[in-house]
């Protein structure tokens, strides 16, 4: 089979084509990318609040090197603990903290427009898990002179007993 | 006489003991606060917000600290939040927290139990992306009842702070000076 010019001509422009077309559209994505859905994610780990407070506070660089992400997908934990407080944040969102009596931190976890409200039952010393990311740890701070809690965001409850 | 002297006396020990043990304010902290970063070039506007810092201020001293969860920032393109999280930029892995530590200079002017807006002066060190440069800005106080809010805008420059775009887009899209804006909500117990 020979080659015609008209042929070579036809199929350069499909290959071009195609590959403007794929080229486009994973530009086209990448730059439109949606932020990762947390609740719909897989848990990389179930722990309990103090159990991820005393990780923070014996090595908080090991902590650190297991949980966070350097791009920022840091992972998706389900933590298991009392609430201790209950708040809101400047945009209206819900913020649990779980800590037990005993440990010196807590975890914070703050929730999102569509999980708001599946804490309106919840109250204080309530045992409640609850899913999220996590986006830094437990450590005691001398110049703020108290220790913070792990921070998680995107939360929702898992199961309420 | 000799009674009044007494009289005097005991209303002197009296008030005195008052005034000892009169509620000093404590130390106050707040959970609810909100940064944001904007930068703004011909190419494009960017945001981030964050809604996880805590702070503290004291008022006898009139230090304040805010400690920041570098990875809390949220951006509306997600592509954009990976890029301000990475080694090149914020490397928010190795460095998950930021860290004001200042003082208000002019505390004298501030009465943290009367209701008002005091401007003030804030003088400290901000550190940021493992660098930490002094800063001095301005900032408000607002007092209503039980509730102090501190508001403040200032700028920083990125490269004080190593944080440099060489080449590629982020070099033109993304400002040299970025805008922070901090807003916090402590509440007092007396």
């Amino acid at each position: 089979m020979v080659m015609t010019k008209k042929r070579i001509l036809k199929i350069s422009l499909i290959v071009i084509g195609s590959a403007l077309l794929i080229g486009g559209s994973v530009a086209y994505y990448m730059f439109n990318m949606p932020h990762r859905d947390v609740q719909k994610a897989k848990t990389d780990y179930t722990l309990k609040s103090s159990d991820i407070v005393n990780e923070y506070l014996s090595n908080a660089d090991l902590a650190n090197e297991k949980y966070l992400d350097s791009e920022g997908d840091s992972k998706i934990i389900e933590v298991t603990g009392t609430i201790y407080e209950i708040s809101e944040d400047f945009i209206n969102n819900k913020v649990l903290i779980l800590k037990s009596v005993a440990d010196k931190a807590g975890v914070s976890c703050t929730f999102s427009t569509e999980t708001n409200s599946n804490t309106s039952k919840l109250k204080i010393g309530d045992e409640v898990t609850v899913k999220g990311v996590i986006r830094s740890g437990a450590s005691f701070d001398s110049d703020l002179g108290m220790y913070e809690d792990v921070i998680m965001e995107k939360c929702d409850v898992v199961s309420n007993k | 006489m000799k009674k009044r002297t007494v009289t005097s006396a005991i209303l002197g020990i009296v008030s005195m003991t008052l005034f000892a043990f009169a509620p000093a304010l404590n130390k106050l902290t707040s959970i609810k606060t909100h940064i944001k970063f904007f930068s703004t070039t011909t190419a494009e506007n960017i945001e981030a917000h964050n809604y996880k810092s805590v702070s503290t201020i004291d008022p006898k001293t009139g230090d304040v600290v805010f400690s920041v969860p570098m990875q809390s920032f949220e951006f509306e393109n997600a592509l954009m939040q990976k890029h301000y999280n990475s080694p090149k930029f914020l490397d928010t892995k190795k460095f998950p927290k930021a860290k004001l530590i200042a003082k208000f200079t002019n505390l004298n002017e501030v009465n943290f139990e009367k209701d008002g807006t005091y401007s003030t002066h804030v003088k400290g060190t901000l550190e940021l992306h493992g660098k930490t440069n002094s800063i001095t800005e301005k900032a408000t106080i607002t007092v209503t009842g039980t509730t102090i809010k501190v508001n403040s805008k200032f700028k920083i420059t990125l490269a004080d702070y190593d944080v440099a775009f060489e080449k590629g887009k982020p070099s033109t899209n993304i400002a040299k000076t970025v805008e922070v804006t901090v807003e916090a909500e402590y509440k007092s117990e007396n």
